[in-house]
């Protein structure tokens, strides 16, 4: 494999750039003016975070098909060359992605290489953390997109009431996960609709007790009080509000039946319901493939491919495609060499999917090297995953990374 | 050197008032009632039932803390470890750990001990999303074994303790190739705070932990071959340091007996205390020559603990809001569906979210939160236990339903009538920590008067009614608070 390097440019916006992207890329991937913090964003934009967890192997997923090493490290688990979706010469895409790769034909696909951050952590825990917090080198207790909640929402106005304020977050899950771990801002996690209640049983009247409750007096001078108070009251009338908006949409395509395409329709449905809603998280697992590989890898990368592609069509049919970027990350991506039980251990940089009617499509960075690896034999990161959130903060929310994301970082111009 | 609180959530959540200083720390020498034997029992354990409450305070004040502080007699019965084949399959094992330990929150009789425990847990926050969990429950044993015990004691046996060693990579700290991880939580979460130590003491602390490791058997071990015993700089003294001679410079601080004292003092007391507060328990605590029971003591018994500032004046954990809610229902054994439940709280037990432990304070509290904790109580206090004789998928266990029934409620209350159903109701479960509209509105509630037919509280209804009426009193602000 040829040796290319990567340009970034300090000054905001440049785009990462390799030799021989094709000339159409090439105009994509040309850097745009930084917009004016807060003016030219659209305030209705929406960031989906695609959280791909257990470790997603990269190299599997955009596959080096050309790279002797890549297919010398993978003698039972590579991507044959005839199976590759080719993007170009050198890579291609995991066979079953053929949905994101219709997406990227129509240009509404960035694919980032190589992202990664320095010192990687190969534990699922403490990596997953240093992606959410973006904090690698001290624990903080927020998360990223909390301190962005933290310095937009609580600064709007509206009664505690307002579905703009319960429904600007959305973890779309059981819980809350630590990248929209905010101080001032309540993030509600929506395992599904229909739990998302106070569920009183056969027992109606007691629902509507409890609807009640937490609007008399207050026992005592706790000053955790308001927070119960306020909290408890979206926490009774905000789902009933929710699914009221939510009627009113409806889905322009079939979306396929594994839980992570259906968490893509609900999140369609929010985002279509005007609720005031900046930024949904869904996650989709379990990538951790130390054993049989191919069989899950593909199978989950099918998930995310066919449910990416559906989300699209329905977002395009309702004119919201343009509103909406969806991102992918993982806490890390796997060792070049599969280990004895076709599979692959936990390894460092991995690529990021984006997703979206503005997104500049193409290939950003380099494909990581497959033969000059760091001491444990995993691929050296070109991108730190702080560039990729700089950009989708900064161009795309429209809002001043610094404040959010310790250091600077040069954005991607994907967007 | 001072303690840095700048990311502390729990800061500006300081209950109104003043505090009166001189008296702050002395012994309480007010009326005892129900409703501080209750305030006792939720802080310094997880809550009573009547009958809990009415025999502490029988005992007064000092026989009430004593008896928590020392509790006379074994606890019930626990097995010393959980099922070894269970703890050690993957499918099981952490749900294994997890299911003991809370069992042994819900039953046991030396509740301070089992509260200090979960304090230490939440204080070295070890997670088993990277430890395995037979060395999660030894870390549990070993917090237990010294909860109440000797600050210096304790931080030496946790920095030999194999869960550590894993969780913060000093295995693999050696000589050639120090790592630091240990070092710094060290002195950043676990006794100094950020801010009181700079960025060479923490690698020559890390030089002085080098050879502490664990052997194949993951039991701890020094490896003399592994260990720099060159000379080491730490904060401010210079030897041929060892890992006991870190762990003694870090407790001589003196900013140490301030960062400690805090935590105590947001864990019993209320958030954010004032400065002057935490000096004063410092100076107490350096006293005892960092005794935690003496320290604790002094909490418990004092005017501080008792004032109304300090009363129902922090958010339950979810820990504390569900093992409250299975020992005043009076349920024998953990639901084992309550892991999913406290995941949704926010707190699943031996899997803090980071090294930093749970925020506590206001992020307990979120939509999502909020509505887990009253499904909880409805799933709880609602779930009857199948008819006798009906078929079900798995054996019925009727240890995990609610011993508490609406006929206890209906005895206890002599009869039907909604005033006295409900004057028991708010006594035994909140303490009457229950304004009058609130009482309005569940008396409307038992005699259905919103409902489009009125019905009063009768023989046919007062099943349900009654359970409805206790999770909705349950559910009430006030219980979300200790």
């Amino acid at each position: 494999m040829t040796t290319r390097r990567t340009f970034i440019s300090k000054s905001p916006g440049i785009a990462v750039l390799g030799g021989t992207i094709p000339s159409f890329l090439r105009t994509a991937a040309f850097a745009q003016p930084l917009p004016a913090l807060g003016t030219s964003v659209d305030p209705g934009n929406v960031l989906l975070v695609i959280q791909m967890g257990g470790g997603n192997d990269g190299l599997n997923t955009i596959v080096p098909f050309s790279d002797d090493a890549y297919h010398r490290a993978r003698p039972a688990i590579g991507v044959a060359e005839t199976s590759v979706i080719k993007i170009d010469g050198r890579i291609g895409l995991n066979p079953v992605m053929t949905g994101l790769d219709d997406l990227f034909k129509e240009g509404h696909v960035a694919i980032v290489q190589g992202v990664g951050y320095p010192n990687p952590n190969r534990s699922h825990f403490e990596a997953t953390q240093i992606w959410e917090t973006a904090s690698p080198e001290n624990p903080v207790s927020s998360g990223w997109l909390g301190r962005y909640l933290d310095k937009t929402v609580s600064q709007r106005g509206g009664t505690a009431l307002d579905p703009s304020r319960i429904f600007s977050a959305v973890a779309l899950g059981d819980t809350v996960p630590t990248a929209l771990i905010a101080q001032h801002v309540d993030v509600p996690a929506i395992g599904a609709l229909n739990t998302f209640a106070y569920n009183a049983g056969k027992d109606g009247s007691s629902k509507t007790t409890a609807g009640t409750l937490y609007d008399g007096a207050r026992p005592g001078q706790s000053p955790y009080l308001g927070l119960l108070e306020n909290t408890a009251r979206n926490a009774l009338h905000g789902g009933d509000a929710l699914r009221a908006k939510i009627a009113d949409y409806k889905p322009a395509v079939t979306y396929p039946k594994d839980a992570f395409s259906q968490q893509l329709q609900l999140a369609a449905q929010i985002v279509g319901s005007n609720v005031g809603t900046r930024i949904v998280f869904v996650s989709i697992g379990s990538f951790d493939t130390h054993a049989g590989q191919r069989a899950q890898q593909d199978r989950l990368l099918g998930y995310l491919s066919q449910g990416l592609r559906a989300f699209y069509t329905d977002l395009a049919a309702h004119g919201m495609q343009d509103r909406v970027l969806a991102m992918t990350f993982s806490e890390f991506g796997r060792r070049v060499q599969q280990n004895a039980s076709n599979g692959t251990d936990h390894g460092t940089a991995m690529p990021l999917f984006v997703v979206g009617g503005k997104v500049k499509g193409g290939v950003y960075g380099e494909h990581p090297s497959l033969t000059d690896l760091d001491a444990n034999g995993d691929l050296k990161h070109a991108i730190d995953f702080r560039s990729a959130y700089a950009t989708v903060l900064e161009r795309w929310l429209g809002f001043d990374a610094s404040g959010i994301i310790a250091g600077s970082y040069d954005t991607v111009a994907f967007v | 050197m001072t303690i840095d609180t700048s990311t502390d959530p729990q800061t500006g959540y300081r209950p109104p008032g003043d505090l009166d200083l001189a008296t702050a720390l002395a012994r309480y020498a007010g009326p005892f009632t129900r409703r501080d034997a209750a305030h006792l029992l939720r802080r310094a354990g997880f809550g009573g039932t009547a009958a809990e409450i009415e025999a502490h305070r029988a005992l007064g004040v000092e026989g009430a803390v004593d008896a928590l502080l020392h509790p006379a007699g074994a606890d019930v019965a626990f097995p010393d470890a959980p099922d070894a084949t269970l703890l050690a399959d993957p499918k099981t094992r952490n749900v294994t750990a997890q299911m003991w330990w809370l069992d042994r929150m819900l039953r046991t009789q030396h509740p301070l001990v089992e509260k200090m425990t979960l304090f230490w847990h939440g204080h070295f926050a070890t997670s088993n999303r990277k430890v395995p969990a037979n060395l999660m429950v030894e870390q549990i044993d070993l917090f237990r074994s010294q909860a109440l015990g000797h600050f210096g004691q304790l931080l030496l046996a946790v920095s030999k303790d194999p869960a550590m060693l894993v969780w913060l990579d000093n295995r693999y700290n050696n000589k050639l190739h120090p790592n630091e991880n240990y070092a710094r939580e060290v002195m950043e979460l676990f006794a100094l705070g950020l801010g009181n130590y700079g960025e060479d003491d923490v690698k020559n602390a890390a030089r002085a932990f080098t050879g502490w490791t664990i052997d194949k058997n993951q039991n701890f071990v020094f490896r003399p071959a592994l260990h720099d015993d060159g000379p080491k700089t730490f904060l401010g003294r210079t030897g041929n340091f060892g890992g006991e001679d870190v762990i003694a410079i870090v407790v001589s601080q003196p900013v140490h007996q301030r960062f400690i004292c805090r935590k105590l003092l947001e864990y019993f007391v209320y958030s954010d205390p004032e400065p002057a507060l935490v000096d004063a328990l410092a100076s107490t605590y350096a006293l005892s020559g960092y005794d935690i029971a003496k320290t604790v003591g002094t909490i418990l018994r004092s005017n501080v603990f008792f004032s109304t500032r300090a009363y129902r004046a922090i958010p339950k954990s979810p820990i504390e809001f569900v093992i409250g809610t299975l020992r005043f229902m009076e349920v024998r054994k953990v639901p084992k569906d309550t892991i999913a439940w406290l995941q949704r709280m926010g707190q699943e037990p031996l899997a803090p979210p980071s090294v930093k432990g749970w925020d506590g304070g206001p992020t307990w509290i979120n939509t999502g939160t909020l509505l887990a904790r009253f499904n909880y109580v409805n799933r709880v206090v609602k779930t009857s236990p199948p008819a006798s004789g009906a078929t079900t998928a798995a054996p019925v266990d009727l240890a995990t339903y609610a011993a508490l029934t609406p006929d206890d409620v209906v005895s206890e209350a002599g009869g039907l009538d909604p005033q006295r159903v409900l004057a028991t109701i708010a006594r035994d479960a909140v303490q009457d920590d229950v304004t009058s509209d609130v009482r309005e509105t569940m008396l409307d509630y038992l005699d259905s008067k919103n409902a489009p037919l009125p019905v009063p509280l009768g023989a046919e209804n007062y099943q349900d009614k009654i359970r409805g009426a206790l999770a909705l009193v349950l559910n009430l602000p006030s219980n979300q608070l200790n």
